[in-house]
């Protein structure tokens, strides 16, 4: 594994995903984008034997890359050679069912208590500004076991309370409160993951568990609306390597490094990497 | 009998949704079978027009499956818009552009939100109060569809509650009697009319379709009327070949349009690749103010959709589409 020298946000964000994901165990990528191409990177290159959803039902593709511009989910090359076709209904009754071990998502906004907003910025029904929906993330974050959601680091996205919960993290943070919404027990977030950090949960709250080199704690504090609680040693993430970097450019996310999404470019100058 | 203190539990409402629904009424619905159902094996096969004139009214709810770019019913969609439908209630799960399209058109003033582009129309009919949305997800509105589909009037679901979205919907959390769990119910949705595109049908409306879906079945089951277009129209002996394949009953069936590339610009899996310059284009109008002009070029100027394909698309890009796409396996009886 070579570590790479150039690389943009959404590419780190997505290799960070990549390595934890986890052979035998299954995913459901909510949407095409992202949390797609972080599974299917790191079933390429880490955990062969790690499985994949997606909310047309589809079981374990192997998807004929890359996919079409906008086709990642029910044409032909994107559930290509799956084991099983079926529908959204199937997908969301197998995560009922708790054959879901992981939900990866990607959001607008996240809060303290991993709650997640793809609705509403503002005062809902206000002057702020409607968005999508939460697609099949409301039942990914409810059923599957783990969620693992994407995001980026803005003060604008970490934020005390989210304007409205589209997806359920643990709710108003106390003991049980999932479980009195009838949500499944035992579910719930596990992991945050932006281009500078990785949060977990202590228990319930978001907390900074890992860093990239090339920012400090305080940086991505300063890009919280509200402080995350800190873990006592916060662990610095390999950058991505050559290998990763090669897949996700062309194969997985073939389109998205020209976009605004992929965020600022980081360089290695020899001694450090540099934030453009 | 006595009742045991473990199974005299009481069913109580914990916390209700404050939106409006389709109104629930499993045994309408089996009245509305009753007497309009066609039950008789008959042809239904006709043209979009006399289909969504017959069978889309101002004001029906309005299910379609799947979306635009990928399997979506284009050619009734299409007509639906160029006939002036208005004030429909739209399923709006699993959709992308065509939220946009049909509220900048006129024809929708409400939508069910699981998922779909948020567009400069859509917060324009918001903000002016000429679009009311109602909260739900992706999998709430197909398992809400479903239990349309078994005739029922709710159905427990193991997701929404807790979410805001809970709040601006038709959901209930209410005390599970049998576990004495908190457990979240959702209306049953029956939509006045279902539009889904399928592989094949024959004239009585069998249909088939291969590959993945959202809940083309359960919509058709659903729904009080059913518009199915084909790709290809086989032979009802084709059907009776491998009955296993029929995704959806005759019965349930009240109009068949042959619609070879109906999908246009999106994919119809195994059968044709989308057109990217077609996807894009309508991505751009709904993302940038553009839809009427969209609608100007590409849907008003025809009297159908099989003009359109062939005037402004062209048989040269159409067949290119059909071998751009390379998957067959799957894609067949």
């Amino acid at each position: 594994m070579t570590r790479a020298e150039a690389f943009s946000d959404r590419e780190v964000a997505m290799c960070q995903v990549a390595r934890l994901v986890e052979d035998g165990r299954t995913y459901w990528a909510a949407g095409g984008g992202t949390p797609l191409y972080s599974v299917l990177l790191g079933k390429k290159l880490y955990a062969p034997e790690a499985q994949y959803i997606t909310e047309d039902g589809v079981i374990a593709p192997e998807p004929m890359l890359p996919f079409e511009p906008m086709m990642t989910m029910v044409a032909s090359r994107a559930v290509y050679r799956a084991l099983a076709w079926g529908t959204m209904n199937s997908a969301g009754i197998h995560a009922q069912l708790g054959y879901m071990d992981y939900g990866v998502l990607n959001t607008l906004q996240v809060d303290q208590h991993g709650n997640i907003n793809s609705t509403f910025l503002g005062e809902y029904g206000g002057a702020g500004r409607r968005f999508g929906g939460p697609g099949g993330a409301d039942t990914i974050a409810a059923c599957c076991w783990r969620t693992i959601l994407i995001t980026d680091q803005e003060r604008r996205k970490f934020v005390r309370e989210v304007d409205f919960i589209s997806s359920p993290g643990f709710l108003d943070g106390t003991p049980g409160a999932r479980e009195r919404a009838g949500l499944p027990e035992g579910t719930g977030p596990w992991r945050v993951v932006t281009p500078w950090a990785m949060y977990d949960y202590a228990p319930r709250r978001l907390r900074l568990m890992a860093r990239v080199p090339w920012v400090t704690v305080d940086e991505i504090l300063a890009e919280c609306e509200w402080k995350p609680l800190v873990a006592d040693e916060v662990q610095v993430l390999e950058p991505p390597t050559e290998e990763e970097l090669h897949l996700l450019r062309t194969e997985l996310d073939v389109r998205g490094q020209t976009t605004d999404a992929a965020g600022s470019w980081i360089t290695w100058d020899g001694e450090k990497y540099i934030r453009a | 009998m006595t009742l045991s203190p473990s199974s005299s539990r009481q069913i109580e409402i914990l916390r209700q949704g404050s939106g409006a629904y389709h109104p629930v009424d499993p045994d309408g619905f089996r009245h509305y079978v009753r007497e309009h159902k066609n039950r008789a094996l008959q042809p239904r096969l006709m043209t979009a027009r006399e289909a969504v004139d017959r069978f889309v009214a101002d004001g029906d709810y309005l299910t379609y499956e799947c979306n635009y770019l990928m399997r979506g019913p284009n050619a009734v969609f299409h007509e639906i818009i160029r006939q002036g439908k208005k004030d429909l209630w739209i399923a709006g799960k699993f959709t992308y552009v065509d939220v946009a399209l049909l509220v900048d058109a006129g024809c929708a003033s409400k939508i069910d939100c699981g998922f779909f582009l948020s567009a400069p129309a859509v917060d324009r009919a918001l903000k002016e109060g000429r679009l009311q949305v109602y909260e739900y997800s992706n999998v709430i509105m197909t398992l809400r569809i479903q239990a349309g589909a078994m005739g029922l009037p709710f159905l427990p679901v193991r997701s929404f509650g807790g979410t805001t979205g809970f709040d601006h919907s038709g959901a209930k959390l209410i005390s599970d009697p049998y576990t004495g769990d908190p457990i979240t119910i959702v209306p049953a949705l029956n939509p006045d009319v279902a539009v889904i595109h399928v592989h094949q049908a024959d004239i009585y409306g069998n249909a088939r379709i291969f590959g993945t879906g959202i809940s083309d079945v359960e919509a058709a089951m659903a729904s009080r009327k059913v518009i199915i277009s084909a790709e290809e129209i086989v032979d009802t002996e084709e059907i009776r070949r491998n009955p296993g394949a029929t995704s959806i009953p005759y019965y349930a069936v009240d109009a068949v349009v042959s619609s070879p590339f109906g999908s246009y610009p999106g994919t119809c899996p195994g059968y044709y690749g989308s057109d990217p310059e077609g996807v894009f284009e309508v991505f751009r109008a709904v993302m940038g103010n553009g839809v009427p002009a969209y609608l100007d070029k590409w849907v008003r100027p025809f009297e159908t959709f099989e003009d359109m394909l062939e005037q402004q698309v062209g048989q040269a890009k159409l067949d290119a589409m059909r071998a751009n796409e390379v998957v067959k396996e799957g894609y067949s009886a």
